[in-house]
Order: structure tokens, then C-alpha cells, then sequence
């Protein structure tokens, strides 16, 4: 059945133009919103694996308190945030068959493999539709060599809203900038926007007149076709009116967009488009693929000369290579926190109705068979999740068990995701949700 | 309601039942009649006995049932199953006659289209998994009295291309495909499809044709190139994937195309210079040093200078300096024709060319070329083929013949993933394809030359047998190392997505005899192999078998070590304090103990396979034409592709396989699983699929599973990889079955194994024509109804009267009035 929920998720699958009635999220008309659930979701994807030393605090060997524990030196930088981090390690996905990166099944939860294509819908796609309706549901961006950012700004390997229906990620942060801030842009942005937006205009006008001599059969069909440039074309001219406001969540544009030095250079802006995204109230899911997804990746900006796949091969823990790294990482997600933290919503912050989830798509390291997927939670959730804290888990409970804790918090009746009762026997110890997640 | 009005009203109802039994009834049209009136009276009769108000059988309780309503509606389908497939009412019961079983089931389903038509409407009649609803007694024998057909047409409509077409027709834009070669006619040509990748996906590659170095390794190749996944999304699992109306194309999809365009309309007009430096354009792949692990990454390639992509007048556009209108609307006219497969009509060229114009003006040539462009990838008719049938004139039935290009492309696209060949569209350009001989004669012409590659044949093979989805399913690792397949990395789904190509291949080589093709199918012992396919098609060791094997390997190694050792010693005495020369230390050979291999030997063929995509992994086309074991296989049901693709993550999947037997080969058709029904297997590893599947014999899963799992289970003589075995779990395995309820009774009755059904099933009649109607399913892209059921007799009487010939059954088919003419109900803005 089509209906206006169902296009905008549509939209958010490709590129996210979809503005829905209202521009603004004013914490819209809530699908599930209950008092202190999530408003926002961010899952932050790094490849080659999360080696769990990197994250647990030294001598830590059993679930604990944080709050007297030093942070190990890549995540350094969350120091000040620790008592809004949740570091767990234990989770599994082994059926996920990760050794290289488990790609869409990292975040769907199910075998993934290079080339594969999804088999169901991932965690970030299913919460963006639970989650507070936004204009546009669901933003992935992805950060790679600066090479392969070029040459292919567009790819999928994460996200799926379905079975066959993979969901992109951004890396042109030009292409980025356009489609959220095109409105309110200046000079080459602005010519191409307007240029883009007439061709579409265009594009609306002539796919209108092929479908009024369709048959009955075939109009709401076809209507879908139609109403989705509708939809491109209206969230464009919602987003001009509302430049105003816009104005003051969209990142400035600086040479790092039009001629980076390195490649981090776009890491940067494109997690400045993200962070905007959430504070202008655009989205309320993003998924950040660093690496996106594959075996590759450079981070020549940090310093790092190696690059590529020898980076997986390497042992983690002490590696000053992975150290810088992971303090790369650390520090985006203190500029994701500030941001939303200097936020008012509600009677706290942005921050304050935000949950982040820090992994990898490749469990704990490469060539891994996935028995152990440390991940890091940060944010709270007005107390729905616990924090400051530590957990060692068993090995027994897949990242699937952590999704459907996710679900259920934001207000969904599951007691599993993507997993039947038949791989759960085999995979899963217990049913429901994480309870050693929750406050 | 007074007394009077009673009156009235039973006399109206008793007037209208008194006409209806009087007059003859056409299916199809409106049952114009009401739930007092008629359906109650229907339940009343033949429901309410046992599905009354107290205890009523299955706990459905259909008195009260009430007139069709939003609320009910999931009931009434219910109803709507049960009494279509003449479940109910029961055998033993008073049956209704025949026009009144129709007119019941059509009213019910009039009733929930109109009451579900803005609640997500009723389409379940039309899913091509209930087309077996239509009894197939009614299409093949004679019509009793009272049953009067209208002359068949189809709907009017726009049929989306599917993502596969799609990819083929995007990769003409940028890729030059080799011609046919008569002498290996198995190798991928121009003109056949796009196949999915190494690991089962679909994409469009950039360039692969002129990489002629590359850093690192398989996957690192894989990164490099420039690739775009398929836009367009399709999600049907099993059976008929493309039906016009399953898709439309969403927002995500057609701004995903837009980006995608701008890829290739680049690559046409620079070629590898879109996507790499210059630097790596060159024919001496040493003169570009690659400095530092670049692996995964567009720099790690390098390309020819040989220019293979097809230069267009895109290209021609962008080599000189400066526009011109002749230029632009060259691009436009010829890029237009290759996405829509028709060149454009003078107010669309003027359109286009004026989007490319403004656009130029906003962002100068090179740029604007490209945006302005883009727009054609998404014009109606290329993600859509409309057969709208607005030009002709209807006939006294209400019928129009589809004409010029909408029936050329009909016609292509019967056949085709490519735009028509050249004598086709001139056939369509001068007025000669109107008729029905126009039709004929270009379809025994296409059928007649193989250089003219015909991937939609093969399609509906896939589609019909579903062998294509082995690689797709994810099988525990344990439970596939007891199969005796290797579990190394991806190895067994790599073998998968080659034993579908193999398969393909396989139907391919019978199309080309084309004598009794469905009997061959389901019969021939030959077999499309690559090496792997020793283990898939070899035999699965017993216990003993496999300590036999181990202990003969050991006393082999015992042995040879003994006879080095004694060498060694000999020459020691030879050459008194030398040192001896080091062993040649030869690692034993990787023994599976588990499989006794098949030995596939015979004349080498080629299978479509995709380009290379995957470095050194890529897909392979080498194969060979072998003979299967004797005794253990007997057609495409027997082979890994099929039995895996009807398998699961652990075991086989009888009842799947038991299912497709029952609706592919006999015309039986099976209702919607309950949604009360927990549908699970106990998990007993030490049980057999047999014994687990006990749980299905309880009453009420009985009804159904009657009808599916005795024709499933026949296929364990094989393991959940396709392997032949003659225990399970150390016990001689049973391979048992029954073909209950076909339709034929010469058919009916218990078999010891699949190659006895299967052998059973290829000789009947019954199944010949039930393959026939899926055929008419696909080519048609609905599904049949009685009025169909002159269309599909001649249909098999081609087939038949041919010695089956499926050149025969697709000329009859597509020379039929369901294929040719369109019926238009129009809406309110026309």
C-alpha cells in the first residue's frame, strides 16, 4: 500500500531527498514516542574490526563501573563522556560470517559477504522508521580513500531497506552539501543545484503527462513513479523556504570541500553534514560507514602512509597506526556529542534523547569468525540505557540481541530481529531484548 | 422491514436466482448479484452444516459471516481458496455445480476488490502462485453446459522492466559485447544477459574489458573496478518474478538512476579516462609504476588504449569543441532509442533537447551534457514498456490489437533483454508488424537464428524450475560439512552460482534439439559439470565407507613412506657419507574421504558466466557435457542447482520441494499458509527430516501437507547439497513418496524414490499441459482464466503435434489473442 510514511522511506533508501509535510522536525509526530525513548539514532561503522583492547580499560576484566577506570589511549578522548559510554564485549555474529566485513550483515544481522547482496533490512533502516518522523528518515555517509570517494561517490554496503535494496552512502560531500543545503548555497553549488532542480522539475512534468492516459489499473502504480519526483521536488522548495533556519545548522563551505589535501579533509565535512543533518532536525538516523564497509580504507591526514587492506592485517591493540585511528574516531564522536549537546530540545538536549553505537562492520578484528563484536553505546536516554559502565558478556548473544533491545526501546513489539526461532537455537541463548543494556 | 417489502424482495431474489440458472454464464464478467441474495444462500447450502454457530470444524464459524467488509475480508479469502481449489465443501458432501461454484468464487472475489480498493486492494488472484486456481479440468476439457467464453485480450497496461533487462540495457551503453561464435555457442554473446557476479550479485562494470593489470588480489580487483549496483528492486524468492504489476519505480530508485547515468554517460563520451588518471592508460603496463600498497583502489588499475566500448554519437558530441543543435539532438535521438528501444517521437526529441540545452546554459557543456542527459534514463518507457494499445481501432469486443512499435517491442521483449534487431525495427518502421502473420513471421525467424540471443526463454526456465537461488542460501557450516561439500570460504556458493549457469546451459542444449523439451528436461541423464561438480554430483559415503577410505589413504601413506625410507636407505649404501638429496616431500593429495566423486568426463562446453569481475576469482566458463552417474540422477530435479535452491540452512526442504511438484507439475494449488500455524520443524538432530516432519500430520496441516510433502520426500536420496546417498544418519534412507490427488488417476500412487516419480510425472499429458499454462503465465505476465482456455489447448497442441517443441508452443503462444490484443478500461483523467 502506498502511503506518505512508505515514500518517505523510499526517498531516505536512495538519497534521502524526501521533506515531508512539515519541514522540521519540532520532534514531529512521534510513531512510537514515548517519555525519554530515543529521538535519534547514530551507528558509527568502522572496518577492519574493533579489537577490544583498544576500548576496555586496562585490568578490567569483568562487568563494572567506569567511573574510577582509564579509558585506554585510542578512545582517550571520550574521558569527559565516560559516564554516558556503555563499552560491551561478548555480543557474537558468527552467523553473520564476517572474516573480512560482514557487510550489509553487520547491521542486518545475517550472513554477509563481499558481493552479496542483502537478504533482509538492516537495524539503522528499521529504527529510522520507529524512530520520531523526520523529513528525511535515514542519511548514510561514507568516508574511504579519497580515490575511491571519487570515483565512486555513491556506494552500499551497510544499509538495506529490504532484501535486494541496498541503501547508499554518501562521499561526495559537494554532492551532499547540494541535496541538503542547495537552497541556501552560493556560486558552483548554487548553479548545479539550480540546474539539477530544473532538470527534475522537468523530469516531474514529463512523467506526469505519460501517466494520465495509463489505464485504472496501472495509475497508483505509476502515481508511486511520479510522486516520488514530487516529493524530490517538494522537499526542495520546503527546504528553500525554510533557509533561514537551515542557515543556522549548515556547515560552512571551505576549500577542504572543493580541494582537500587528504582524504580525512572529507571524513571531516562529511561529519560536519551528518552532525547537521541531526541538529537541523533533517534526519534522525545516520549511519556513518568509515571505510564503508570494505577492506579498504586510508587515513593519510593522521599521519598514516599505509593504507588498504594491509591496515586489517595488522594487530591493533598498541599499534600506533590503529591508535591514531581509533583517536580519529573517538574524537568525531565528541564533535557528534557537543554538537548535539549545545542543542536545547525538550527540557535538556539533543544529546540527551541521542544514542550512538560505535563498532565495526568486521566484529573485533580481520579474518575473524565473528565470536566476538565489541561494541560502545554513548548516551543515555534520560536513564533508558545504563551507562558509565562495562559489560563482559558470555559469547552466547548475537549483535542481533542488541538491535532488538534498540527496537523495543523505540517502541517496537519484537522479540527478535532477523533471526527465526530456528537460527535462534543455534545462535542465541535467550530471546528478547539486551537486558544487561538497559537502565 | 414491513411485510410488503419482504415480499418484494423475495420475489426480486427469486427472480434474479430463476434468470441467472436460465442463462448462460460468461466468466470474468461482474456476478451482478448480492450477498442476500445469492453468496448467503451458497454458505448456507454448503458451509454452514459444519461451520455453524456452535462447534464448528477448524473453529471457523461461518454463519454469521455477513457480506464482504474490510473486517471479514481476511475470511472471505479464506472462503474465497477453499471453495476455488474445491476443498470444500468436503469430498463426501454435496458438491455445487460447477457454474455455481464460479459465480460464487468470482462474486467473492468482485466483492473484496471493491470493498479492499483503497485498503491495499486484493490482488491474490492475480499472484502467479494462485494461478493454479482456475481448474484445470475447465482450460483442458470440455466446459459443461451453461459456461460461455468471451474471446480472450489482455489488460492494457505498462509492464516495468525488470532489474536484469534493465543492467543489459544500461551495459549497451558502455560495453561491447562479443558476437556469436557458432563454435562455442555456450560463450556469453552479445545479446544475452547481464548474469549476476562471483557472489550472486548484479552489476553494471566499467572498463573490466580493458584492465590488463591490476595490484592485489581477488577482492582487491573487486574494489578497484568501477562498478554499479543494480538500481531497480525486485523481491519474489520463488516462481513467476515478473509480472507487470509486481513493481513500480521509487523515488530511491530514480534519483539512484540519475547518479548512475551521470557514470555512464561519461564513460561513453571518455572511456576509461572517467574513471582513472592517464597515466594508467597505456599498452605497457610497466610504465606505470604503482608505488606503495594501492590495493582496493581505481589507481591499482590499468588500462589499454584500445577503445572496445561502442562509440555513439554521445561521444561524438563531446570529442569536439562547441555544440550544435545536429550534434545534440544526435545524443538525444540515439540515446533515447537505446534506453526506451524506440526512437523518440518529435515532441520528445524537442523536449529532450531542450533539457540539455537549459542545462548547458546553467553549467556549460561538459557538465551540462551529462545532466542534461540524464533525464532520458528516466523517461516513462525506459523503466517502464507500455502496451497502452492507443492507436488501434477496438473490435466489436471491445478488443484492440496492439500495432508498430507497441507490438515490436511486445515481441522483442518476449524474447529479448536488447533492443530489436535491425530487421525488426525496420519491420515495425514500415508498417509490417500489424498482423498476425507479421508477427509469426518475425517470431519463427528470431526462434530460427541463434546468433539472435534469446535470454527471456531462459528466464522463464529459471523462473518455472527455480534452480537459481542455490547460491543464495546460507548453509550451516557444520550441517554442509556432513554433506561432504567443502566448507572452505565461499567455495561451496561459488559452486552454486556456477551450477546455475551449468543448468542454464544444460536447458539451453535441449532447447536446441527441441524435441519433447519438458520430457528432456525432467529425464536426461546429461549433465553441464565443472570439475567441483564431482563432489556435488558423487555420492555420499556411509560410515564404513568413510573408515575404509581413511584407512586405505593411511596404509597408501604408510606404505609410500615405507618405500622412501627404504630407497633412502639403499642409496645411502650407494654413496657412502654423502649427504643425500633432500625428499621431494610431496603433500598428500587433499583426499575427501566423504565423497565417492562422480567422474564427469566428456566434451567441453562453455556457460554464461559473467565477465571478469572478481581478478583471478572470477567465474570460469569452462564446463563439460557429461553423462550423470547411472542410477542416481535423472534430470534438472536430480542435480545440486535444483535441490539446493529447495534446501535450507540445514537440511533439505521436502516440503518446498514437495510444494513445486504439486503447482509446477501437476496444476495443484495450495492456499496461504493460516497465519495461526506455527510453521516450524521440531529441531531433533538425531531425527530425520522424515521423522521431524511427523508434526505436519496432525489434522489440521494434514489437509494441505497431504499434498506436498509425500511428493517431496522422494528426493531424500539426496543431501541438503545435492548429494546422492543411500543412508541418513547411518540408517538406510527412505525415499518413500505417493502422488496423491493429481488430477490423473493413472498418475496416483505410492513411488519408491524421486527418479520413479519423476519418470511417472514426464510422461503424462496432465503435466505437459500444466507447464504449458506456466508458459502462458509468463509470456503473458498474468495470470490464465477460463477464457483463456482455447488459447492454451492450441498451445499444447503445438507442443504436442511438434513432439514438443517449445518453438512450437512459443509460436503459438505469442501469435495468440491473449498476446495480441489489449482490453483499455481508462480512468478519470483521460
Amino acid at each position: 500500500m502506498i502511503n506518505r510514511r512508505n515514500m518517505l522511506q523510499g526517498m531516505a533508501a536512495g538519497v534521502g531527498a524526501a521533506f515531508g509535510a512539515s519541514l522540521l522536525p519540532r520532534q514531529a509526530s512521534a510513531a512510537s514516542s514515548q517519555s525519554g525513548s530515543p529521538k535519534r539514532i547514530v551507528f558509527f561503522m568502522q572496518n577492519q574490526g574493533f579489537d577490544p583492547a583498544t576500548c576496555i580499560p586496562t585490568g578490567m576484566t569483568s562487568s563494572g563501573s567506569l567511573a574510577k577506570a582509564k579509558l585506554p589511549e585510542p578512545i582517550e578522548a571520550l574521558e569527559p563522556f565516560k559516564e554516558r559510554l556503555h563499552i560491551i564485549n561478548g555480543l557474537h555474529g558468527i552467523h553473520t560470517s564476517p572474516s573480512h566485513s560482514a557487510f550489509f550483515g553487520a547491521l542486518g544481522g545475517y550472513r554477509g559477504s563481499d558481493g552479496v547482496p542483502p537478504s533482509a533490512s538492516t537495524i539503522d533502516y528499521e529504527l529510522s522508521k520507529a524512530l520520531p518522523q523526520t523529513l528525511l528518515p535515514h542519511l548514510c555517509i561514507g568516508m574511504d580513500s579519497i580515490e575511491n570517494m571519487r570515483t565512486k561517490p555513491t556506494i552500499a554496503n551497510l544499509s538495506a531497506s529490504g532484501a535486494g535494496q541496498p541503501i547508499f552512502m554518501y562521499s561526495n560531500p559537494n554532492q551532499l552539501y547540494q541535496m541538503l543545503y542547495g537552497g541556501i548555497s552560493t556560486g558552483d553549488i548554487r548553479r548545479q543545484h539550480e540546474a539539477r532542480s530544473g532538470v527534475l522539475s522537468q523530469i516531474e512534468q514529463m512523467a506526469a503527462a505519460k501517466g494520465r492516459s495509463l489505464p485504472i489499473a496501472d495509475q497508483q502504480r505509476y502515481g508511486q513513479y511520479v510522486q516520488g519526483f514530487r516529493d524530490v521536488n517538494g522537499l526542495r522548495d520546503r527546504l528553500d523556504t525554510a533557509s533561514d533556519h537551515l542557515r543556522k545548522f549548515a556547515p560552512a563551505v571551505d576549500e577542504r570541500y572543493t580541494k582537500p589535501e587528504f582524504e580525512t579533509d572529507w571524513h571531516d565535512v562529511l561529519l560536519d553534514l551528518g552532525i547537521s543533518a541531526l541538529t537541523s532536525g533533517i534526519t534522525n538516523t545516520l549511519t556513518i560507514g568509515s571505510g564503508r564497509g570494505e577492506i579498504f580504507g586510508a587515513w593519510k591526514g593522521l599521519g598514516i602512509e599505509q593504507q588498504g587492506h594491509n591496515l586489517g592485517h595488522m594487530t591493533q591493540h598498541e599499534n600506533p597506526i590503529w591508535i591514531k585511528i581509533r583517536q580519529y574516531n573517538s574524537r568525531m564522536l565528541v564533535r557528534l556529542m557537543e554538537s548535539l549537546e549545545s542543542v536545547p530540545e525538550g527540557s535538556g538536549t539533543m544529546m540527551d534523547h541521542t544514542l550512538i553505537v560505535y563498532t565495526s562492520n568486521n566484529a573485533d578484528k580481520q579474518h575473524t569468525n565473528g565470536a566476538n563484536w565489541p561494541v560502545m553505546l554513548l548516551g543515555n536516554c534520560d536513564g533508558i540505557f545504563k551507562t558509565g559502565c562495562f559489560t563482559q558478556l558470555d559469547g552466547k548473544r548475537p549483535i542481533n540481541a542488541l538491535y532488538t533491545t534498540l527496537l523495543q526501546v523505540a517502541g517496537q513489539n519484537v522479540d527478535r530481529f532477523n533471526m527465526d526461532d530456528k537460527l535462534a537455537k543455534k545462535f542465541d541463548a535467550a530471546t528478547g531484548p539486551l537486558k544487561e543494556v538497559l537502565g | 422491514m414491513n411485510t410488503v417489502r419482504f415480499a418484494w424482495v423475495v420475489l426480486l431474489s427469486w427472480g434474479l436466482l430463476s434468470a441467472a440458472s436460465a442463462e448462460n454464464y460468461t466468466p470474468g464478467q461482474k456476478v451482478t448479484k448480492d450477498y442476500d441474495s445469492f453468496a448467503k444462500s451458497f454458505l448456507a447450502s454448503h458451509c454452514v452444516d459444519c461451520h455453524g454457530e456452535t462447534d464448528p470444524e477448524g473453529g471457523l464459524s461461518l454463519h454469521d459471516l455477513g457480506p464482504v467488509d474490510e473486517v471479514n475480508a481476511s475470511t472471505w479469502t479464506s472462503v474465497w481458496a477453499q471453495v476455488t481449489l474445491k476443498e470444500m465443501p468436503p469430498k463426501d458432501a454435496d458438491q455445487p455445480k460447477v457454474v455455481e461454484r464460479l459465480q460464487f468464487s468470482d462474486w467473492i472475489v468482485g466483492e473484496l476488490t471493491r470493498v479492499m480498493r483503497d485498503k491495499g486492494g486484493f490482488r491474490a488472484h492475480l499472484d502467479p502462485n494462485k494461478g493454479n486456481f482456475v481448474d484445470h479440468d475447465l482450460l483442458f476439457g470440455s466446459l459443461p453446459d451453461g459456461i460461455k467464453l468471451e474471446l480472450t485480450s489482455s489488460p492494457a497496461r505498462i509492464w516495468r522492466v525488470t532489474p536484469q533487462e534493465h543492467i543489459t540495457r544500461l551495459n549497451e551503453l558502455i560495453n561491447t559485447e562479443p558476437k556469436f561464435d557458432p563454435e562455442k555457442p555456450g560463450l556469453r554473446t552479445h545479446g544475452d544477459v547481464v548474469p549476476t557476479n562471483h557472489g550472486g550479485e548484479l552489476k553494471l562494470y566499467f572498463g573490466t574489458d580493458r584492465i590488463i593489470k591490476w595490484q592485489g588480489g581477488t577482492v582487491a580487483y573487486a574494489t578497484s573496478v568501477k562498478s554499479v549496483p543494480v538500481v531497480l528492486s525486485s523481491a519474489r524468492a520463488h516462481g513467476l518474478k515478473n509480472y507487470p504489476d509486481f513493481y513500480s519505480v521509487n523515488s530511491a530508485e530514480a534519483t539512484q538512476i540519475m547518479g548512475v547515468a551521470n557514470d555512464i554517460i561519461r564513460y561513453m563520451a571518455y572511456g576509461p579516462l572517467s574513471i582513472a588518471n592517464p597515466e594508467q592508460i597505456t599498452d605497457d603496463p610497466n610504465s606505470y609504476k604503482m608505488e606503495g600498497d594501492i590495493r582496493g583502489l581505481p589507481t591499482a588499475l590499468v588500462y589499454s588504449t584500445k577503445v572496445v566500448r561502442p562509440l555513439t554519437p554521445v561521444y561524438e558530441l563531446m570529442k569536439e569543441e562547441g555544440v550544435t543543435d545536429e550534434r545534440l539532438r544526435a545524443a538525444v535521438d540515439d540515446l533515447f532509442e537505446t534506453l526506451t528501444f524506440r526512437p523518440p517521437s518529435d515532441e520528445e526529441s524537442d523536449a529532450y533537447l531542450e533539457i540539455v540545452k537549459q542545462s548547458i546554459e546553467k553549467l556549460g557543456k561538459k557538465d551540462g551534457v551529462v545532466l542534461g542527459l540524464s533525464s532520458l534514463f528516466l523517461d516513462r518507457d525506459a523503466l517502464f514498456r507500455p502496451e497502452l494499445a492507443e492507436n488501434g481501432e477496438p473490435d466489436q469486443h471491445g478488443r484492440v490489437m496492439l500495432q508498430d512499435w507497441e507490438l515490436g517491442l511486445a515481441v522483442n521483449h518476449a524474447l529479448r533483454f536488447i533492443k530489436p534487431d535491425e530487421e525488426l525495427r525496420k519491420a515495425i518502421v514500415e508498417g509490417r508488424m500489424r498482423t498476425r502473420p507479421d508477427v509469426k513471421r518475425e517470431v519463427e525467424r528470431m526462434l530460427a537464428d541463434d546468433s539472435i540471443r534469446k535470454p527471456r526463454i531462459l528466464r522463464f526456465f529459471r523462473d518455472y524450475f527455480d534452480y537459481d537461488s542455490g547460491g543464495y542460501i546460507c548453509k550451516d557450516s557444520k550441517a554442509l560439512a556432513d554433506t561432504g561439500a567443502s566448507t572452505r570460504g565461499t567455495s561451496h556458493y561459488r559452486a552454486m552460482f556456477d551450477a546455475t549457469a551449468s543448468t542454464d546451459r544444460l536447458i539451453e542444449l535441449i532447447l536446441q534439439e527441441d524435441k519433447d523439451v519438458l520430457k528432456q528436461l525432467l529425464t536426461t541423464d546429461k549433465v553441464v559439470a565443472t570439475r567441483t561438480d564431482n563432489v556435488y554430483f558423487g555420492r555420499k559415503r556411509t560410515k564404513e565407507e568413510i573408515a575404509l577410505s581413511v584407512a586405505a589413504a593411511k596404509k597408501a601413506a604408510d606404505e609410500q613412506k615405507k618405500k622412501e625410507a627404504a630407497e633412502l636407505e639403499a642409496w645411502k649404501k650407494a654413496n657412502p657419507g654423502k649427504k643425500p638429496p633432500k625428499s621431494e616431500n610431496q603433500k598428500p593429495a587433499n583426499v575427501n574421504h566423504n565423497v565417492a566423486e562422480a567422474r564427469l568426463t566428456g566434451p567441453k562446453d562453455y556457460a554464461r558466466v559473467s565477465h571478469r569481475s572478481f581478478g583471478n576469482g572470477s567465474m570460469k566458463p569452462e564446463r563439460v557435457l557429461a553423462t550423470a552417474p547411472k542410477g542416481q540422477r535423472l534430470g534438472i530435479l536430480t542435480h545440486p542447482s535444483w535441490l539446493v535452491s529447495h534446501s535450507d540452512a540445514m537440511d533439505n526442504h521436502a516440503i518446498l520441494r514437495g510444494r513445486w511438484i504439486r503447482e509446477r507439475l501437476l496444476g495443484g494449488g495450495i492456499p496461504d499458509v493460516p497465519i495461526t500455524v506455527d510453521a516450524m520443524l521440531p529441531d531433533e538432530p538425531h531425527n530425520t527430516l522424515r521423522e521431524r516432519m511427523r508434526v505436519t500430520r496432525e489434522t489440521y496441516c494434514w489437509t494441505c501437507h497431504q499434498k506436498m510433502d509425500p511428493l517431496g520426500l522422494p528426493f531424500e536420496m539426496y543431501n541438503h547439497a545435492g548429494l546422492y546417498r543411500t543412508t541418513e544418519l547411518d540408517n538406510p534412507v527412505d525415499t518413500t513418496g505417493e502422488i496423491i490427488y493429481s488430477g490423473d488417476p493413472a498418475l496416483d500412487g505410492k513411488v519408491g524414490n524421486a527418479l520413479e516419480m519423476i519418470d511417472k510425472l514426464a510422461h503424462s499429458e496432465r503435466v505437459e499441459q500444466v507447464f504449458v499454462r506456466h508458459a502462458f503465465r509468463f509470456w503473458m505476465g498474468r495470470n490464465e482464466t477460463i477464457s483463456d482456455a482455447p488459447v492454451l489447448q492450441d498451445a499444447w497442441h503445438a507442443y504436442r503435434d511438434s513432439g514438443g517443441s517449445m518453438k512450437a508452443l512459443l509460436t503459438s503462444l505469442l501469435t495468440s489473442d491473449a498476446f495480441l490484443y489489449r482490453k483499455v478500461e481508462y480512468g478519470r483523467d483521460r
